[in-house]
């Protein structure tokens, strides 16, 4: 690196080597906007610090394919848009932001032609099962009901309140009939859930694909609470139009318009703690920042061992922070220009509409080998993996005539077997030969592929490709997400909070961090919360949470 | 959403958007519609590569002096400098280099090219010693007041704009300063073709090439506004349009990207607000504009699409289609290498006492080193190929000041630019460059191994490249490809730029003002085209000149009165 000059006086006025704000938040990613915006409209005088040019973390929307071609190299599926208090609370809309939910959701196209399509609009969806399986068309329609009652009433409710600890949560769910069924489906792994409930191995395959693509371990018990609502969710995404990145823009707006700053190409090396209680940040660049609230929504070992310092840290904190685990598999994505949109040699042409497509899937056994070998370091002769064709429901995502924005995106390991280095470029061929072969009117007329090496570099607190910062097992998740001293985004330190996807409920653009950790901080301050908790999170508590002290 | 405002602005690029941030400061209620994903326009960024960043467009900060700087505070939302070291460095085809400096580097650049012409030397330090305490009056004179009246009678010694230049030179500017081109003037100062080759290219990638007449105030303006801050935004051009953005946003403008606009509503020959087109993301509206419609868009555009034929004349119309799109259609290529070059011979001794430049010109040996090629693109009006055509060949070298560019033990070469014929003018029709696309990257990648002979093999790790016909595509308002959309020569600069009837930013639409690079003073990024209109919308009553408000002391208003006591004239 060389170093960098400055001169004796500087031409151009710039931001200060040192200022003060109530509240530093670290990372620019959806949580740490979501926090900003609720803080600086109740406000506070809040500074958002971003390490990147741009902001929005996984909420990115980059001109890979350049030039002229934008992707989405991280979040494209939003899985909460419809239940994300911050959507409602901070009027979003008024900046331009926009939702594609098609009916047409989540596809498999199998070797044998067929094809199974799950629909937003479950008869639809039932429909396509019963190609395979009158009774799983049957089954589908009955659990589908229960299971949306689980994720209304239960799951996304809690998504957006403080965590509970486990005998805690037991207790109350034990008061209602479909408290106990969240108890007792919990206790069974994925892939007993979905093999005991339906018949058909491709209605297996694809449940089972769509219940574990975002880390949950298909065999381990404790998180089955998370099928319900993955497989629910599957049929509810939505996508972000203009990009990911406009959701990372409204929200940033809505900061800049209360009063609160965003600093970009900030990337922060010390939080600074005096006698227990955090004081600010300093910059790689020696710009500082004093507050006496600082709010990282950054991996916990980068919180507390890099940026805290572990002098700063009790044994437990230290020890439990050491252990955190990254996850299990990472992503592969092959990003393409394509000379037209996919058309799938298949059954129903309505497939060329989903969504997401997953292509390379037969059997749960085959699937679950596949995993294997990705768990294991190995990527072998063939993929499976789910492809979306962006621009079909976002065609601004090119305007050169005739190009499409697309991807295949592969479970793939950081440690592959060979290392990256010489493997991508046969991952490449591996991935495009799968997506052909699904779809041969296909023409690749520019290819990039990101590995979970490439992840970690775009963004360095996505560990080992850990797009949710940390892996989803059950001594990780809940009131241990990340420890049990940090998850109710409180942390040791007077004035530290956490807010990223490490700290409960997790990752994946839910932005229950974010807003869990704005509610909190509020508290804590003292400032005045402008917004109320939404009535179906608000029943949740009543019902739920009343032992509890929440506000 | 809101659908009534005082301003609506088209186009949230580098002007639309600085217009936003002053009117919204100023108090008003703006709305700024564009039809890209980002606002920003050519302060833009791409990191096609993970961690890598490039400039797929401008790259340099040429706006230190601006007013908007101190105006619109932008150090409050975040601005950031990364620094040259030396302003640049100009390498001859024989492998030797000098340096060019800046305001403080300058007498260590002139002992640089005291090799090559001792009397070169002692007049660049000389000239450069006088020029710098007098610099930001002498760029404010001429690029941050708006043209005056096109139908001012005033002899040309008597612009404000002359005065200024020929008070800070003691008078020693030579007469042809004011009337010639590049050429004319450098062959007057200098005797050292690479110096003046150096000049020239500079000047010709910032928008004026050297053999232009009447042009050597913008090509040497344009050099010096290169040298006055001489660095880049911290992080890259798009942290630039970072913090105007947020300064309008902070002052309530309501910014709406993936907007593109259909028309302008016209009624009673006023201009009243815009129509959306379809499938933008907020669809079905119409937005009013209380005071005034603002197109941020190129001139052509404007008048072909948004306003439409039938609200102006035939004879306007023929003006408006015939104005030049030569002058900076850019192919552009990325190189994301392991080292930084290591050139041959004389010019890496250079390199090695003085550290990296910013950027290296090369060839700089003579005229014709720039107007070989210019003969290819304006004349032959065909794509430049060979060796002995390719060039000159400007590097940037971002990540020799701003190490967020690269991740450590890589660099980024981003741009290296040639120019090639707008691909309407194209004799072989406009996908003609983009059917040569590889070509011109083999061949610019060989010149510049031939430099530096370590640029090849495993050192070069990826190279991206966007021709004038990519560029149309993805920048929604670079017809012809061009980076400062019409030429920046005497035909259409001054009160000509872009039309005479045009040139003070007011339209024959009545409450439609333009505030684009096709205005006065083109491109670059200076925040001055939205400054210059802030004085037409006040002498208009559009607007009401807030406390922190100051005005371009040089500027005449429609009566020929010096500034008018509303704007803190005597």
């Amino acid at each position: 690196m060389t170093a960098e000059y400055r001169p004796p006086e500087l031409p151009v006025p710039e931001w200060p080597d040192s200022i003060s704000y109530d509240a530093v938040i670290i990372g620019a990613g959806p949580n740490g906007l979501i926090a900003g915006a609720y803080l600086a409209k109740a406000g506070m005088k809040v500074c958002v610090v971003e390490r990147r040019y741009e902001i929005g973390g996984g909420l990115a929307t980059e001109e890979i394919l350049f030039p002229g071609h934008y992707s989405n190299p991280h979040a494209i599926y939003h899985m909460m848009v419809d239940y994300m208090p911050p959507m409602r609370d901070l009027g979003l809309d008024k900046h331009g932001l926009n939702f594609v939910s098609p009916n047409a959701q989540t596809a498999a196209v199998f070797d044998d032609g067929t094809s199974l399509l799950l629909c937003r609009m479950i008869e639809d969806t039932k429909d396509s099962i019963a190609k395979f399986s009158e009774k799983d068309s049957a089954t589908f329609g009955r659990v589908m009901r229960k299971w949306r009652r689980l994720v209304q009433e239960l799951v996304a409710p809690a998504t957006y309140l403080p965590p509970v600890a486990p005998l805690d949560l037991i207790e109350s769910m034990e008061r209602t009939e479909i408290g106990r069924e969240l108890l007792e489906i919990t206790e069974r792994s994925p892939v007993e859930i979905i093999t005991e409930t339906f018949e058909s191995p491709k209605v297996q395959a694809l449940l089972l694909y769509a219940s574990c693509m975002w880390g949950l371990d298909p065999t381990d018990t404790g998180l089955g609470f998370m099928v319900p609502l993955l497989v629910d969710r599957t049929m509810n995404k939505a996508q972000c139009f203009g990009g990911s990145h406009r959701m990372a823009a409204a929200l940033a707006r809505e900061i800049v318009q209360n009063g609160g700053s965003v600093l970009d190409t900030a990337e922060v090396v010390d939080i600074r703690i005096e006698g227990g209680h955090v004081t600010g940040i300093l910059m790689e660049d020696g710009k500082s920042i004093d507050a006496g609230i600082v709010m990282s929504s950054l991996d916990p070992q980068t919180t507390f061992l890099k940026l805290v310092g572990e002098e700063h840290l009790d044994t437990a904190l230290s020890q439990s922070v050491k252990g955190w685990e990254w996850e299990k598999w990472s992503f592969c994505t092959t990003h393409a220009v394509l000379d037209g949109r996919p058309e799938y040699d298949t059954d129903d042409p309505w497939v060329n509409e989903a969504f997401m497509t997953v292509v390379g899937l037969s059997t749960p056994e085959d699937l679950l080998s596949f995993w294997d070998g990705v768990k294991a370091g190995r990527i072998g002769d063939r993929v499976i993996g789910h492809a979306t064709c962006e621009t079909i429901y976002d065609p601004t995502l090119s305007k050169v005539p005739g190009h499409e924005v697309g991807f295949l995106q592969i479970h793939a390991p950081y440690d592959i077997d060979g290392g990256w280095d010489t493997r991508t470029a046969d991952v490449q061929e591996l991935i495009l030969n799968q997506w052909k072969k699904a779809a041969p009117n296909l023409d690749f007329l520019q290819a990039h592929t990101e590995t979970p090496v490439d992840i970690e570099r775009r963004i360095p607190n996505m560990k080992r490709g850990s797009i949710k910062h940390g892996d989803y097992n059950a001594l990780q998740m809940g009131s241990f997400r990340p420890n049990e001293d940090c998850s109710s985004s409180r942390t040791p330190i007077e004035g530290l909070y956490v807010c990223g996807a490490s700290t409960y409920p997790g990752g994946l653009i839910i932005g229950g961090p974010g807003y869990i950790a704005a509610n909190v901080v509020a508290e804590d301050a003292g400032v005045d919360k402008w917004w109320k908790l939404p009535d179906y999170v608000a029943r949740y508590r009543d019902t739920y949470m009343d032992l509890i002290d929440i506000d | 959403m809101d659908s009534r405002y005082d301003f609506v602005i088209v186009g949230g690029g580098h002007n639309g958007m600085t217009l936003a941030a002053y009117l919204s400061k100023s108090g008003y209620s703006v709305c700024v519609l564009e039809s890209r994903l980002e606002i920003g326009g050519a302060q833009e960024n791409a990191e096609p590569r993970p961690g890598f960043r490039i400039d797929p467009h401008a790259s340099v900060l040429y706006a230190g002096a601006a007013p908007g700087m101190e105006q619109l505070e932008l150090w409050k939302y975040g601005y950031r400098m990364s620094y040259w070291s030396q302003y640049g460095m100009g390498l001859t085809s024989d492998n030797r280099a000098f340096m060019s400096g800046n305001r403080w580097t300058y007498k260590e650049a002139a002992e640089t090219l005291r090799p090559f012409s001792e009397r070169d030397a002692d007049i660049w330090a000389g000239m450069m010693g006088f020029i710098f305490p007098h610099l930001k009056d002498i760029l404010r004179s001429t690029f941050w007041t708006p043209p005056y009246p096109v139908d001012l009678d005033v002899e040309q010694k008597d612009l404000p704009w002359v005065k200024t230049w020929n008070e800070a030179s003691g008078g020693a500017l030579p007469a042809s300063f004011f009337e010639g081109s590049l050429v004319d003037v450098a062959d007057e100062l200098f005797e050292f073709g690479g110096l003046k080759a150096m000049m020239g290219i500079g000047a010709w990638y910032s928008g004026a090439a050297p053999t232009w007449d009447g042009m050597a105030p913008q090509a040497m303006g344009s050099f010096l506004l290169n040298s006055y801050a001489s660095g880049a935004p911290k992080g890259g051009m798009h942290t630039y349009a970072h913090a105007i953005a947020r300064c309008a946003i902070a002052h309530g403008a309501r910014v709406l990207v993936n907007c593109p606009v259909e028309e302008i509503v016209i009624q009673d020959g006023r201009a009243r607000g815009v129509v959306l087109a379809d499938g933008s993301a907020a669809a079905g509206k119409t937005i009013w504009a209380d005071k005034a419609v603002v197109s941020a868009v190129d001139v052509q555009q404007t008048f072909e699409n948004l306003v439409g034929p039938k609200h102006v004349g035939p004879g306007f119309m023929q003006n408006v289609k015939d104005i030049s799109l030569k002058g900076g259609s850019l192919y552009v290529l990325h190189v994301v290498c392991r080292e930084l070059p290591k050139f041959i011979g004389q010019a890496q001794e250079v390199v090695d006492q003085h550290g990296y430049p910013g950027s290296v010109l090369y060839p700089c040996d003579d005229w014709d080193s720039i107007t070989k090629q210019m003969r290819e693109v304006y004349s032959r009006k065909k794509t430049p190929t060979g060796p002995e055509n390719i060039a000159p060949l400007p590097v940037l070298m971002p990540t020799t000041y701003d190490h967020t560019r690269a991740p450590d033990g890589y660099h980024v070469l981003s741009p290296i630019y040639i120019e090639l014929p707008p691909p309407e003018y194209h004799v072989d029709g406009p996908e003609a460059d983009n059917a040569l696309k590889e070509q011109i990257k083999r061949e610019m990648l060989d010149m510049l191994e031939g430099l530096a002979p370590n640029m090849t093999g495993d050192n070069i790790v990826e190279v991206y490249a966007n021709t004038p016909r990519d560029s149309e595509f993805r920048n929604a308002g670079l017809v012809g490809g061009n980076w400062y959309a019409t030429r920046h020569c005497e035909d259409q600069w001054w009160t000509q730029r872009p039309l005479p009837e045009l040139s003070r930013y007011r339209t024959p639409v009545e409450d439609l003002y333009l505030c684009h690079q096709t205005s006065f003073p083109g491109g670059l990024c200076l925040m001055a085209v939205a400054y210059n209109l802030m004085h037409i919308l006040i002498d208009d009553g559009k607007v009401e000149p807030a406390d922190w408000w100051y005005p371009s002391p040089w500027h005449i208003t429609d009566e020929g009165n010096r500034v008018p006591a509303s704007q803190g004239g005597k």
